[in-house]
């Protein structure tokens, strides 16, 4: 009798388990959408087999600055009855991993952005997106219908043939501490890039001024930090082009790179004799121990002038300090004094709805929609120039006037940046980073380093 | 904080008449145990001040030690701006049934491992001993088109499902414990005509409390921190967990992270696994006491 009572509850739960699991497959329904759990509610399953309606999916980074659009999806659904948009979400250090495995896995998002740590050429030499030209031609697309300035679609047009839509355009611009400069009795810098007294040696006197080192690491506060972009870009800025011309043509893939040619270790020399020789430059060291891992040692105040993506403008009102928006000063290069960082969306080749998915493209980046992404996203910048104006007004504390002057400034002297436009630049990128660390601390010199960077990327362009 | 180095010297007076005077060597291995305890202690202390302080607050350097002014809105705010609330009782009821679905199936399996003895039996074991080796990201793919085929995504299920169908790693510090267990008990139980499954339940597991609570807290907290597998099989906020939704705090490249947010959901998820290991503590000792074996 006890026995079979042991057996009896041993069943139980084995059963209660099951069903357990049965129930929890049960609720896939909801919200997951026909595409990924098709049949998981008989509601989806039934609109799919009208043949009418289809299920996109948008994969982006789970982060407020970009799940914003969440909230565009249903006014988009009341107007295309026929397609239901689904967000698919993964932190930003993930996003890469989920991508890859999404589409291996046979499930691949319709849309998305380069938002992780690879770039548009990468995908583009993976052969993950699909070519956008038969779509804008059927359809009539035109960029100058949702005021996308011409040269930003050639960004990601590659012989001819496009595979974005720009969707947000960043720019690199300087912020100072208004704070810092009142104390110092220093003029302010100007936003105004035709201003031609506002060049680095300039910069750099200014930076004398404002710079106070001292043993109490509290009391110590430097110039500016001039960690402009990604690192093989900063030669770029003093005239200098480290990667052929056809980089650009066919698909990121140099022909060659001059990363040991004297004019580009010159231009590094520049920029690392701020924090070696003038010393109005934080160290790695002394900016991680005031800011922390990732922090950036401008926000707590310690720093005068930083040279940074306008994406910072974003967090500007949380700052406990005033702070102000000029231009990047001239380093010698006539025509490229800012980095753009232009986001398109992109319609990957798995997608079995392209038209449906240009469809929403082209809502995200329309007049009104781009205009209220600002407010959604907390400061996102619009691609959409008549947009861009509320973008300007948008920032507590700075000067309207100040932030369009930079912006039309940085789009006139602007370039896109390599990362989105280098093959396998993830790997460039780390290994940057590391062959670089030991110019930053002093213990090795750029003219030792760079003939072995010259040897690695010539060695990660081939992969 | 002041608590603790306070309490020394008024807890030593009592203490002096009946005891000998303390020695040079323990006052210093005391010291240097509280300078210990307190460093050990710091950490945990400076997340907890910072899920107190305002924004503004976290940006100042020299840090703050204590805030200055304290934020107890930030432990309301994090369950109004994200569906934290979900997140948490997601990942409970993920670790939970984990727990549930490895004490179940790896014990059995690992009964199986320590009891019999039959052809090739060792085989099988360095076999699923090798599948230690594999490292997750060797399977992923493979995995997730076969959950995928099963209609499995964006469900619990990938994370849940796979637990029932044992771990090497647990089977084999199972079948280690099981092991040492004495022949003799079987055999009185084979004599009273248990079955094979009753011994599994009536002899092995109560004897094994030690072992199953070790099992439990690892199942527990390998589930609870996990990141990878929910992001890759989960896609609507509603189904997400705790480390997906912790990590996306710090997602946008563009922000600044509210750390001190990010600070109160540690503190909150800090909670299970304290718990757990405290109860888990007592049934550590628990278990040694009425076995009296080891």
């Amino acid at each position: 009798m006890k026995k079979k009572g042991m057996k009896k509850s041993f069943t139980l739960l084995l059963s209660s388990v099951m069903l357990l699991a049965l129930a929890l497959s049960g609720c896939s329904g909801g919200k997951s959408a026909g595409d990924v759990a098709p049949g998981a509610e008989g509601d989806n399953g039934k609109k799919e087999a009208s043949g009418e309606q289809v299920t996109i999916t948008h994969y982006t980074i789970d982060s407020e600055d970009r799940t914003f659009i969440e909230k565009l999806i249903p006014d988009f659904e009341a107007k295309h009855p026929n397609i239901k948009v689904k967000l698919e979400k993964a932190p930003y250090e993930q996003f890469d991993s989920k991508l890859q495995t999404l589409i291996a896995g046979g499930k691949s998002p319709d849309v998305t952005s380069h938002y992780g740590y690879g770039g548009f050429a990468e995908y583009y030499n993976k052969d993950m997106l699909l070519d956008l030209n038969d779509i804008i031609k059927e359809d009539g697309f035109k960029a100058s219908d949702y005021n996308i300035p011409e040269d930003l679609m050639k960004i990601y047009t590659v012989k001819d043939h496009a595979y974005g839509i720009p969707v947000n355009m960043y720019v690199t611009l300087m912020l100072y501490n208004k704070d810092m400069f009142d104390a110092a009795n220093l003029p302010y810098p100007p936003s105004d890039y035709e201003d031609k007294s506002w060049t680095f040696d300039k910069m750099v006197e200014d930076a004398k001024k404002l710079t106070h080192v001292s043993d109490d690491i509290t009391k110590t506060q430097y110039g500016v930090d001039f960690t402009w972009s990604e690192r093989d870009m900063r030669p770029l800025y003093f005239g200098v082009q480290p990667y052929s011309e056809d980089t650009w043509t066919n698909g990121g893939v140099p022909s060659e790179t001059h990363f040991d040619s004297p004019d580009v270790i010159a231009a590094y020399n520049k920029l690392f004799n701020l924090i070696l020789k003038d010393k109005v430059s934080p160290t790695t060291e002394w900016s991680k121990s005031v800011a922390g891992q990732n922090g950036d040692a401008f926000v707590t105040g310690k720093v005068g002038m930083t040279v940074s993506g306008s994406w910072s403008l974003a967090g500007s009102n949380d700052f406990p300090f005033k702070v102000g928006v000029a231009a990047v000063p001239a380093g010698g290069n006539d025509k490229v004094r800012s980095v753009l960082f232009v986001d398109p969306l992109m319609i990957l080749k798995g997608s079995k709805h392209p038209k449906e998915a240009f469809e929403w493209i082209k809502y995200l980046v329309g007049d009104e929609v781009q205009e209220k992404s600002i407010d959604l996203s907390g400061g996102n910048p619009p691609v959409n120039t008549k947009a861009a104006e509320a973008y300007y007004k948008h920032f507590d504390g700075i000067d309207p006037a100040d932030v369009k002057k930079v912006y039309e400034g940085a789009v006139k002297y602007g370039f896109e940046s390599y990362n989105h436009l280098v093959t396998n630049y993830s790997q460039i990128n780390d290994m940057f980073i590391n062959e670089m660390q030991p110019i930053e601390t002093g213990h090795k010199t750029v003219e030792e380093v760079m003939p072995i960077i010259q040897k690695k990327v010539t060695e990660i362009i081939k992969r | 904080m002041s608590t603790i180095p306070a309490a020394g010297p008024t807890a030593s007076p009592s203490l002096k008449k009946p005891r000998r005077k303390l020695d040079a060597v323990s006052i210093v291995s005391f010291i240097t145990l509280i300078v210990t305890t307190f460093l050990m202690l710091l950490p945990l202390f400076f997340m907890v001040s910072t899920s107190l302080k305002s924004k503004k607050e976290l940006l100042k350097f020299p840090p703050t030690f204590l805030p200055e002014s304290w934020q107890w809105s930030n432990y309301k705010e994090i369950f109004e701006t994200l569906n934290f609330g979900q997140m948490y009782g997601n990942s409970l009821l993920i670790g939970v049934l984990t727990v549930v679905g490895t004490l179940i199936s790896s014990s059995l399996a690992a009964y199986g491992f320590a009891r019999y003895r039959g052809k090739g039996s060792n085989m099988w074991f360095m076999l699923m001993l090798s599948t230690m080796m594999l490292p997750y990201p060797a399977i992923m793919i493979p995995q997730f088109i076969l959950f995928s085929k099963l209609n499995w995504l964006d469900t619990f299920l990938p994370l849940i499902v796979p637990s029932f169908f044992g771990s090497a790693y647990n089977i084999f510090l199972l079948r280690q414990f099981f092991a040492t267990l004495p022949e003799e008990l079987f055999d009185a139980g084979r004599i009273d005509g248990c079955t094979e499954l009753r011994m599994w339940r009536q002899i092995a597991l109560p004897l094994s409390g030690p072992a199953l609570a070790t099992v439990a807290i690892f199942a527990f907290i390998y589930s609870w921190n996990d990141l990878l597998t929910p992001v890759l099989y989960l896609s609507s906020s509603d189904k997400f967990t705790l480390p997906v939704g912790m990590s996306s705090f710090t997602s946008s490249r563009f922000r600044i992270p509210p750390w001190h947010l990010l600070m109160v959901a540690s503190v909150l998820a800090m909670l299970p696994i304290v718990t757990l290991f405290a109860i888990a503590q007592k049934r550590f000792v628990e278990g040694i006491v009425l076995t009296g074996i080891k």
